[in-house]
């Protein structure tokens, strides 16, 4: 399942997943985007992972500030528009 | 930390004969630490491209963003890049790349929107000289009115800063379209509806050699800043060398975002 989500006034935001027992796996974020340190990466795809597929927006958006350690720097990317990515790969999904 | 100024520093060159796709991505890791480190004082580097390359961001989805059978039937190297941002497609004759290695104070206190446009400021006051009126199109273009020249990158590594920019100076569109996935959503705040339209190189605005839009560029540089001739220390090839075989040539590393 794909989801991408164009920030307004950012970058590019992708989110590749599948869906088992109705809880988010397999869970990865790309695009065009800047992250530092690059480590956390795996910070948001592991947050994300295990996320019941029901969760709304506002909830995704909240695991993925949580997870984060405060050294973090998005840039073009945000908490809210990977939970955004997220939400648009399930419901395409769901439309399919 | 004091914020110090472009001409705080002794700035230093770098421009030698065209190497590899994946030695450029390495030189750029030794240098920013080597930089860092306060062995090596800031530095321009201009690349020379041996190869055509597709460069993709550190964040970037190798399927997603590449069509790896069209690559390789125009015989384009795929390689990752170290900062975010988004895939480049090169052609040694056709690109203008740059990076500046520059330690952090010399950003201190900018917001990244700030800390972008400051890096290239020196390029926009070139591409002025040559003619052509551009501007900072946040968060990491330069555009002009026919559309977009170039795309930076920055990353930082202990005290350093590395800003890296890739311009077009002319742009074979359909081969890019070819190898790249450019998705729809991508376009979709740019207002423009064709990829190829988005990118206006240096050539059709100048009518100069891509040598001599360098040559200005280095001018400018110089006369604002201060620049001094410099080569890559043996030390810094050798380590730049066993990475570009080592992890920059890894498919661990090109397929890290898969």
């Amino acid at each position: 399942m794909h989801g991408e989500y164009k920030m307004p006034g950012g970058k590019l935001v992708v989110i590749d997943l599948d869906v088992r027992d109705g809880r988010l796996a397999k869970v990865q974020l790309s695009g065009d985007f800047f992250l530092e340190p690059d480590s956390a990466l795996q910070i948001i795809n592991a947050a994300l992972e295990g996320q019941p597929e029901q969760a709304s927006e506002m909830a995704l958006a909240n695991v993925v500030r949580d997870a984060l350690p405060p050294d973090v720097m998005m840039y073009g990317l945000s908490p809210e528009a990977i939970a955004v990515a997220v939400r648009r790969a399930l419901h395409r999904e769901a439309e399919a | 930390m004091m914020r110090t100024d472009w001409r705080d520093h002794d700035w230093q060159l770098i421009h030698t004969i065209p190497q590899s796709p994946s030695l450029h991505m390495a030189l750029d890791d030794v240098l920013t630490y080597e930089v860092g480190a306060g062995r090596r004082k800031p530095t321009l580097r201009i690349w020379e491209w041996a190869a055509p390359a597709v460069v993709i961001g550190r964040f970037q989805s190798l399927r997603n963003e590449v069509d790896a059978a069209a690559a390789q039937r125009h015989g384009i190297q795929v390689v990752r890049r170290v900062s975010g941002g988004g895939a480049m497609f090169i052609e040694p004759g056709n690109t203008i790349t740059y990076s500046i290695y520059a330690p952090q104070s010399l950003v201190k206190g900018l917001s990244f929107q700030e800390a972008y446009a400051f890096f290239d400021a020196w390029v926009l006051q070139a591409l002025a000289e040559l003619g052509i009126k551009a501007w900072y199109q946040p968060l990491n273009d330069i555009t002009s009115e026919g559309g977009k020249i170039a795309g930076a990158a920055q990353v930082h590594r202990g005290g350093a800063v590395l800003h890296h920019v890739t311009m077009a100076y002319d742009i074979d569109a359909t081969k890019m379209l070819d190898v790249l996935r450019i998705g729809r959503e991508k376009l979709s705040d740019k207002g423009t509806a064709s990829a190829a339209k988005r990118v206006d190189p240096l050539r059709s605005q100048t009518g100069l050699p891509r040598e001599a839009v360098i040559e200005r560029m280095v001018a400018t540089f110089r006369r604002l800043h201060g620049l001094s001739d410099d080569i890559v220390r043996p030390d810094e090839q050798v380590r730049a060398e066993e990475l570009a075989l080592g992890k920059f040539s890894s498919d661990a590393w090109l397929n890290d975002v898969a």
